[in-house]
């Protein structure tokens, strides 16, 4: 066993011994392209944008891209007061954006309105069957259910096939299964009485954030929501996280996209959707629990537990008592809330303070976290609980906080992260890997820190040394970040002046390529450099979407190529007829504002000159993009299952136009900002 | 100089060797992937049972009076000659449900082990903090970035790595695989191309040569590389796959995920991590007994691993496979004929160079001062102890520091399923 293992340490020795020799042989090799290489970059950080690039930069970095004619626009007014008037969102007028998002009704609901118009059926079906409501139909099916010996999956059981989106296709699981009868009387009773899927919800969300980014006016708004939810991140297939969701976007962050960092620190802390995800809830002092545990034995137990809704959806019946008894502190929020959320992993902390931190947020819980089937009107809630707070003295990070707190506690240790100097550079830092580059200077994150510290954490004005600072103003910063798949997606859309309906199609995409919104399962958030984002799969999905969108074969999102390539742009144009040559300069000039490299060009005009197969039967259609639209409100969430059997890859419009837009959309540069 | 190098991301991707960086080219490492001297390419194949698998069912401790008190109405019946609905007797204590009995000649032939009392140190009975845990191993740590797997992946750097070195046969990748090593999720082999209809061709031949000639960065390098891996597989015809040795995988995704990563062992493509993931396991009501919805589901599970093994035949020497899921159930049966979230659970372990026919870990019995919590078979062997054993000695990857931080895994904690 041991020489094996020596055996293997010598074999790795030997390869990266190999490696080095290999390397110091390449080095000559590469001296003089690297020497010339860290020239043009000096160069280039060295000298400032021109003005039209400046206002493209802006419009990608601080929004998702321009849209035609965008960069006319705001060379119109000048980039500055663009720039200023982005920094105060609620100034700006944004209608247009409010009215795609009419017919999304659940933004504009309550949690527990939420809970009662999208329950969890198995949830709902126990309620009715408790207050004797059941109706006969649908008693008839669950006893038929009970009865039968066939498999049967409890809708909200954790499926397969799908990795992180596991819990989002629950609904898929017994879908060719053998209990259709049971799952048409679910459907059939939620058509009756106006309910809907809890999977639709997540589907609403996700589209809700699509339909912004492309149509919002409040560019940087949206830019910052996605920053924000990504640093605070939560997971939507976390048990109640779906239903938690909504009020998370729409109460917590975003009215603290740009206020003092302790705001929306405060808020995120408060915010049923980050006491569910990192399990502050149920995290109880164990000296409280000895002394309410007299008090609440036997059916009064049952009955206080029932009203706050502590039955679990996802362990339901007898059980869940006994679980529920193991309370004590959990640590979770405690540590993410220093590592993630503040001072960042070395930001000086021990896990001394953890517990301590722990301590102080006993008793920060949920109202009936699961919404205990739609019953009670204050459900998903915020509330401080005090018979599970630990009121003894605690020291965090060398502060005493003294006993008798109560939930004061907690907003102090808040206090003291939000100004502690670990946070200032931990916020700076992924502020300048954000909005400037991957690896951002020490003395750029020294400046925006600085900003923060002298601001007492104003987000708007720490986003204002950033976006002021000659490092974001410099040829280093152009196009050196990686688009996300959101950004991608989002960007090609608004660069051909696209529609979309956010629908599940569109999401499914930006899944495919690598960030399912709200699907981010760690509390980590989603990485933010060029080497998290680019690998095989992924990239080849990147180029499958540029395909897609340029052919119109994304159900519920259209392009309109002809208003760049004219007549050319319809189906049934012989190739022969285009002047394909004027398009592709078009395309050039519309998706990458002119800037490609000579080796991309000349390569792209290498492939015009490529024959195309003939089209063998007529030419095929677009995504009806209004039914598409419709068909959104009955499919919910189960646009991906859609989408894998409606991805033929069929080509529709001209394929000489769509594969040049295509190939344009799909380079290297576009996937740059 | 017969090997092509790129740099991934300039300096970035050479601060961190290993994340191929440096590397030849997918042609060259898959030729050497298939021509290696010193030892031929290992294959894990990790199947999740997502939703909690009832262990208790699944490999029945027949032997213990207590299993037949707390389940009434599920308990399995103790093997008995012609009786189908019996397990099938392993060791005089232990037998498989009836729905398993594809894997007794798999036991008969030593080539599947059992890791019993198994599962994650964590009292969490979430199947979302559970999967976690036991993707990320870092079990109670839930600010762990990257999954086993591909720290795996990161801290055995192979020049030979093609982008098929991992491969999920998963719509999204699966937490385990999440990381800075390249891994692929792949729903289906089929997809895995350009898809333009009837153009595919002349704009595949369109990106590849923007990607050939464009500068030598994060971009460019992935991409070329991603063509390589597309013309690839499309040589290895995937629609046109039979499966060797009269092999029949059952229907659905998981029976298809399981044969095309037999298609990608055999088209030797340098796959080194396969991860699939089967789910309809959270029997809360109506579980069943030798039939029923457990029943039909293990027949399913059972059906696609046995063709798998079937099917790869001699390859097996190279060829382990590994079940897991979250945590076991209830030892006690529920009100509704069911079982509910519980601890520890039972794993499988197949593959020909597996020390098999034995049940591994100390059975802590289920009596009721034995239970976890009072309710739940409790843990004897670490999860860590049994991944850690497989990526140590079929993978050939001793950092086991790196893949499971925080726990001083060595040798010592294996339980011997590898010689």
């Amino acid at each position: 066993m041991s020489s094996l293992k020596n055996l293997s340490l010598l074999s790795t020795a030997r390869r990266a011994s190999a490696l080095c020799a290999v390397l110091a042989l390449l080095l000559p090799l590469f001296g003089p392209f690297s020497a010339t290489a860290q020239k043009q970059q000096s160069q280039k950080s060295g000298s400032r944008l021109a003005e039209d690039q400046r206002i493209l930069h802006v419009l990608n970095r601080l929004g998702f891209g321009a849209r035609p004619g965008d960069v006319e626009r705001v060379r119109a007014m000048g980039l500055e007061r663009y720039i200023e008037e982005q920094l105060y969102p609620e100034k700006i007028a944004d209608a247009g954006a409010e009215a795609k998002l009419q017919r999304l009704d659940s933004l504009r609901m309550s949690t527990p309105e939420l809970y009662a118009k999208y329950p969890q059926p198995n949830q709902l079906l126990r309620r009715m069957q408790r207050e004797g409501k059941l109706p006969p139909e649908l008693a008839a099916a669950v006893e038929e259910r009970m009865r039968s010996n066939q498999p049967n999956m409890p809708a909200q059981s954790v499926q397969s096939n799908s990795g992180a989106m596991a819990a989002q296709n629950n609904d898929a699981a017994g879908e060719g299964g053998r209990d259709n009868q049971y799952r048409r009387a679910i459907r059939d009773y939620y058509l009756q009485n106006g309910l809907r899927s809890p999977q639709q919800l997540v589907a609403e969300l996700q589209a809700s954030r699509i339909l912004r980014a492309v149509y919002s006016e409040r560019q940087l708004q949206e830019v910052m929501v996605d920053f924000w939810e990504n640093h605070f991140n939560v997971f939507a297939a976390k048990g109640a996280d779906r239903w938690l969701l909504v009020s998370y976007d729409r109460d917590t962050i975003r009215p603290n996209t740009f206020s003092k960092f302790k705001d929306l620190l405060v808020a995120t802390a408060q915010s049923p959707a980050m006491l569910f995800y990192l399990d502050n809830f149920q995290s109880a002092s164990p000296n409280a629990q000895q002394r309410r545990r007299p008090l609440l034995d036997g059916p009064m137990r049952a009955r206080r537990q029932n009203q706050q809704g502590m039955p679990d959806a996802q362990q339901p019946r007898p059980q869940q008592q006994q679980q529920r008894q193991r309370r004590g502190i959990n640590e979770n929020y405690a540590r993410e809330l220093m590592e993630l959320h503040t001072l960042g992993v070395e930001g000086g902390y021990t896990q001394r303070d953890v517990q301590e931190v722990a301590r102080c947020f006993t008793g920060w819980t949920i109202r009936a976290p699961r919404g205990a089937g739609g019953a009670d009107s204050d459900a998903g809630t915020f509330f401080f609980n005090e018979r599970m707070h630990d009121d003894g003295e605690k020291v965090v990070l060398g502060q005493k906080i003294p006993a008798g707190g109560g939930m004061r506690d907690g907003l102090m240790v808040l206090e003291i992260l939000a100004r502690h100097p670990s946070t200032a550079k931990f916020i700076a830092t992924k502020l300048a890997r954000r909005f400037v580059m991957d690896d951002p200077s020490p003395e750029l994150i020294a400046r925006i820190s600085a900003a923060y510290t002298k601001s007492d954490g104003s987000i708007r004005e720490t986003l204002r040394a950033v976006i002021t600072s000659p490092e974001f103003n410099s040829q280093a910063a152009y196009r050196a970040k990686i688009k996300t798949p959101f950004e991608l997606a989002i960007s090609a859309i608004r660069t051909l002046g696209g529609e979309t309906n956010g629908g599940p199609a569109i999401h499914q995409w930006i899944a495919r390529m690598g960030e399912p919104l709200y699907m981010y399962q760690a509390p980590t958030g989603y990485p933010d450099t060029a080497e998290d984002w680019v690998n095989t799969g992924s990239l080849l999905e990147r180029m499958n979407f540029a395909l897609a969108l340029a052919s119109n074969r994304i159900p519920g999102t259209r392009v309109d190529l002809s208003r760049f390539a004219g007549e050319a742009a319809q189906a049934g144009v012989s190739g022969g007829a285009i002047d394909k040559a004027r398009v592709m300069e078009r395309f050039i000039g519309v998706i990458l504002n002119g800037e490609i490299s000579p080796q991309t060009k000349l390569t792209l005009t290498g492939q015009l000159n490529a024959p195309l197969p003939a089209p063998s039967g007529p030419p095929a259609q677009a995504a009806d993009f209004e039914g598409a639209q419709d068909d959104m409100a009955r499919r919910g969430g189960r646009g991906q299952r859609q989408m894998a059997r409606a991805d033929t890859g069929r080509v529709v419009g001209n394929p000489e136009v769509v594969k040049i837009a295509g190939l344009i959309l799909g380079s290297p540069e576009f996937q740059r900002q | 100089m017969n090997r092509r190098f790129f740099l991934k991301s300039g300096g970035v991707a050479l601060a961190s060797i290993g994340i191929m960086s440096v590397a030849p080219s997918f042609l060259e490492r898959v030729a050497q992937a298939q021509n290696v001297t010193g030892g031929r390419r290992k294959t894990l194949i990790a199947i999740f049972q997502r939703g909690a698998v009832d262990g208790l069912n699944m490999v029945v401790p027949y032997g213990e009076k207590e299993y037949y008190e707390l389940r009434p109405s599920l308990a399995i019946a103790k093997p008995q000659a012609g009786n189908r609905d019996a397990a099938i007797d392993l060791d005089g204590f232990f037998g498989l449900h009836p729905s398993l009995s594809s894997f007794k000649p798999l036991w008969d032939s030593k080539r599947l082990a059992i890791v019993d009392a198994v599962g994650s140190p964590d009292n969490t009975r979430s199947h979302f903090d559970a999967q976690d845990y036991m993707e990320s191993a870092t079990p109670g740590v839930k600010s762990t970035r990257d999954g086993w797997l591909n720290r795996f992946l990161q801290s055995k750097p192979d020049e030979r790595a093609t982008p098929f070195r991992a491969v999920s046969m998963t719509q999204n990748l699966p937490r385990v695989l999440q990381g800075r090593a390249n891994a692929l999720a792949i729903s289906n082999l089929a997809d895995f191309t350009i898809r333009a209809g009837a153009y595919s061709q002349s704009v595949q031949g369109g990106f590849e040569s923007i990607y050939e000639k464009s500068v030598r960065d994060v971009l460019g390098g992935t991409g070329r590389e991603t063509f390589e891996a597309v013309n690839y597989l499309k040589k290895v015809n995937p629609a046109q796959y039979r499966p060797e040795n009269g092999a029949q995988y059952p229907r659905g995704a998981y029976g298809t995920a399981l044969l095309q990563i037999a298609q990608l062992i055999k088209a030797g493509v340098g796959l080194e991590v396969a991860f699939t993931d089967v789910g309809g396991w959270d029997t809360h009501v109506n579980q069943g007994g030798a039939r029923g919805q457990l029943a039909f589901r293990l027949t399913d599970f059972a059906a696609g691993i046995s063709a798998l093994v079937t099917d790869l035949g001699k390859r097996m020497d190279d060829v382990l496979i590994l079940t897991m899921s979250e945590f076991g159930r209830t030892a006690r049966e529920n009100g509704n004929r069911g079982t509910d979230h519980g601890h520890a659970n039972a794993m499988f372990v197949i593959g020909n160079q597996v020390r098999g026919g034995r049940v591994y870990g100390e059975w802590p019995g289920l009596k009721s001062d034995k239970l976890y919590e009072g309710r739940d078979l409790a843990l004897t062997t670490d999860f860590r102890d049994v991944f850690g054993e497989i990526a140590s000695k079929h993978l050939g990857n001793t950092n086991l520091q790196t893949v499971f931080p925080g726990y001083g895994l060595n040798g010592s904690k294996f339980r011997g399923l590898l010689g």
